[in-house]
């Protein structure tokens, strides 16, 4: 590991000023990613886990925005940096690739016309370059018969194909950091699983580090590294993969692996949470899982539990045994 | 064995509706493409009372559609089905009450201006299965089954949680006291823990009224979890049915392996290596299916047999229904 990592975040507060309170989505959000690495965010809805990858691409609209805190790419600063400045670090050294490529993409422009101003928005390039290259990363990502396609427009591919263009368009310059927000949700499991392989291998051979942003524990535990897990805007248990999907260590965790199918036996009833997520504008006191938690007493309704972290963080009043 | 819920040679053809001009340029002649989309073909298929169908498939391969001519909301272009005995339309309508279904979106499917008893209420009184002056008390009682406060009957749909509103869905269903529930991917769109509830109260009230139930889903673990039969369709036709324990540890047709391949398992330590094994290619159109096998074209063991022919859905000796020549 290298002395600085290659983003590294610090107390996030990514806050929503509605007419009907503050929404506070992200707070007190800190982690780090080394180069290459490979970092699975996960939560359900409402855990703050897609306005964090918007905050770290500078793209959270108002009424939100970034109440406190810091995030460094190559030790540079991005929270406060001026518009022009982002813009340029955006598409250029970190992408973004999200759930619903038929919203990314323009859908009356060519897929070369789009994938053309992309390269060409980030440094000089002929035309005929930028097609080349836009070719050249669309076979990367498994388009056959590429040069051809290029005169497509978006309505003429598949759900997969098109989540493919919008992959290749994050990769035409290289990135080093690459936040992909639920890219398989709206896509058929083979074709998830085709999407999967080639993101794992991407990020191998490029380098490139990714935050995947997702509500499937599954798609994380056979993609990630290294594992945030969100609730109600915090990061309540973070670690390696293996080891914290295994063995976790907070009960929200715990309950979230419990709640899939594949954990039990068929037809047995499911170990389920009780209750929903609370609202982002009420939150209780204490621990926000405290109303839904098993292990919960009266500390953890008034004091909001500290992070406890060994090679693992997890934040509880009353952590389950390590293994 | 008592066959509630039957479906015998069911197709389904939609046929594009041509516009004036297309009509007359092909009295005169031209080339109309008059193509139709081949959503269900030739499908036959059994529940007996008490047990849960699972039905899965991916997005396009008819799953829905045989759900819906199964339930008696859309007629069949061939074949027949049988709810109870009986067929569940008559003409274009639905002529039963016997079967009901959930649907994935509960907004789309709640009136967003009825208030929620009113809509639990609606067909029960309609049908004269409770009187008006019983249904607060049906409505009370269904939504305690169901698990929410009695008092939310005065509620509108927006005022709930997508969980919640899946119960209302579920209790708006079960009202009609039908012998058959189709559930059409009814945790799709919920959150896990929440799809966990609802996958929960679906076994229990299961269990308590004795439901026959075809689950519909593309979610491979859920349609597992709850399922005693599943059939796996690809491009308008069952490819393999048969039990949902014997078809889930060793699947004989390449795309229920393929499929189940595919499946992101959780990994669980760092030995248990992520190898995926995605299946190639995509979907082929409905609207011109390869010839022989359909699924030929993506398939690892496919010949030139494949291609010429397709093979049959025939039973194997362990009581197992596969499409393939090869397996």
């Amino acid at each position: 590991m290298s002395a600085s990592p290659l983003l590294e975040v610090r107390d996030l507060r990514t806050h929503f000023f509605t007419r009907a309170g503050v929404v506070k989505a992200v707070e007190g959000v800190s982690f780090s990613l080394e180069k290459g690495e490979i970092l699975g965010l996960v939560g359900e809805s409402g855990s703050g886990k897609s306005v964090t990858g918007f905050s770290l691409i500078g793209l959270v609209d108002p009424p939100g925005r970034i109440a406190s805190g810091s995030i460094k790419f190559e030790g540079r600063e991005l929270v406060g940096l001026p518009p022009a400045e982002m813009r340029a670090l955006r598409g250029k050294r970190i992408a973004m690739v999200f759930q619903d490529p038929a919203a990314t993409l323009n859908p009356v422009l060519s897929i070369g016309q789009q994938m053309t101003l992309a390269v060409q928005a980030h440094g000089r390039a002929s035309d005929a370059a930028a097609r080349d290259l836009a070719a050249r990363t669309l076979t990367r990502v498994g388009i056959p018969d590429a040069a051809a396609r290029l005169d497509a427009y978006p309505h003429e591919f598949s759900g997969g194909m098109r989540q493919r263009v919008a992959i290749a368009t994050a990769l035409l310059h290289g990135p080093d950091l690459i936040i992909a927000d639920e890219p398989t949700t709206a896509l058929d499991v083979s074709i998830q699983a085709q999407i999967l392989a080639e993101m794992k291998s991407l990020a191998k051979e490029t380098g490139t580090a990714l935050v995947w942003i997702s509500h499937d524990l599954a798609t994380v535990s056979s993609l990630a590294d290294r594992v945030l897990v969100m609730y109600a805007g915090r990061i309540v248990e973070a670690g390696a993969v293996g080891e914290t999907l295994r063995a976790p260590r907070h009960p929200y965790t715990r309950g979230l692996l419990d709640s899939l199918p594949a954990m039990a036996r068929p037809g047995e009833k499911l170990n389920q949470i009780p209750g929903t997520t609370p609202s982002l504008l009420s939150l209780p006191p204490g621990c926000p899982f405290a109303p839904r938690c098993p292990r919960a007493d009266a500390v953890c309704a008034t004091d909001p539990p500290d992070v406890v972290t060994a090679s693992r963080l997890v934040r509880c009043h009353h952590p389950l045994e390590a293994a | 064995m008592n066959q509630i819920l039957v479906a015998e040679g069911v197709t389904k053809r939609f046929s594009p509706s041509l516009s004036l001009g297309d009509r007359i340029a092909g009295v005169l002649g031209a080339h109309v493409d008059k193509r139709a989309v081949h959503a269900v073909t030739d499908v036959s298929l059994s529940v007996t009372a008490g047990e849960t169908l699972g039905l899965v498939g991916e997005s396009g391969c008819g799953k829905s559609t045989l759900g819906r001519m199964l339930a008696g909301i859309m007629p069949p272009t061939e074949g027949r089905v049988l709810v109870s005995g009986t067929a569940p339309m008559r003409g274009r309508h639905k002529a039963t009450t016997r079967i009901q279904t959930v649907f994935q979106d509960p907004f789309a499917s709640l009136n967003p201006r009825m208030r929620i008893g009113d809509s639990i209420a609606e067909g029960p009184v309609t049908h004269g299965l409770t009187s008006r002056a019983d249904a607060p008390r049906m409505v009370a009682d269904w939504l305690a089954r169901v698990g929410l406060d009695p008092a939310f009957a005065a509620r509108f749909p927006h005022q709930f949680s997508g969980g919640q509103r899946q119960r209302v869905a579920i209790a708006r269903a079960l009202a009609m006291q039908p012998d058959v529930l189709v559930c059409d991917e009814p945790v799709a769109s919920l959150d896990v823990s929440i799809q966990a509830q609802i996958l929960n109260l679906f076994l229990d009230l299961r269990r308590d009224l004795g439901l026959t139930c075809l689950f519909i889903s593309h979610d491979l673990s859920v349609v597992r979890h709850v399922s005693d039969r599943v059939a796996i369709m690809y491009l308008g036709r069952i490819v393999e049915a048969g039990s949902a324990a014997k078809v889930y540890a060793s699947p004989r047709h390449p795309y229920t392996q393929g499929l189940l391949d595919s499946v992101p398992k959780l990994r669980l330590s760092i030995d248990d290596v992520a190898d995926f094994k995605p299946i190639a290619g995509e979907l082929p159109s409905p609207l011109s299916p390869p010839s022989g096998c359909a699924f030929h074209p993506r398939c690892p063991k496919a010949t030139a047999l494949c291609r010429a022919e397709r093979p049959a859905l025939t039973a194997r000796e362990d009581g197992t229904l596969v499409a393939c020549h090869h397996a």
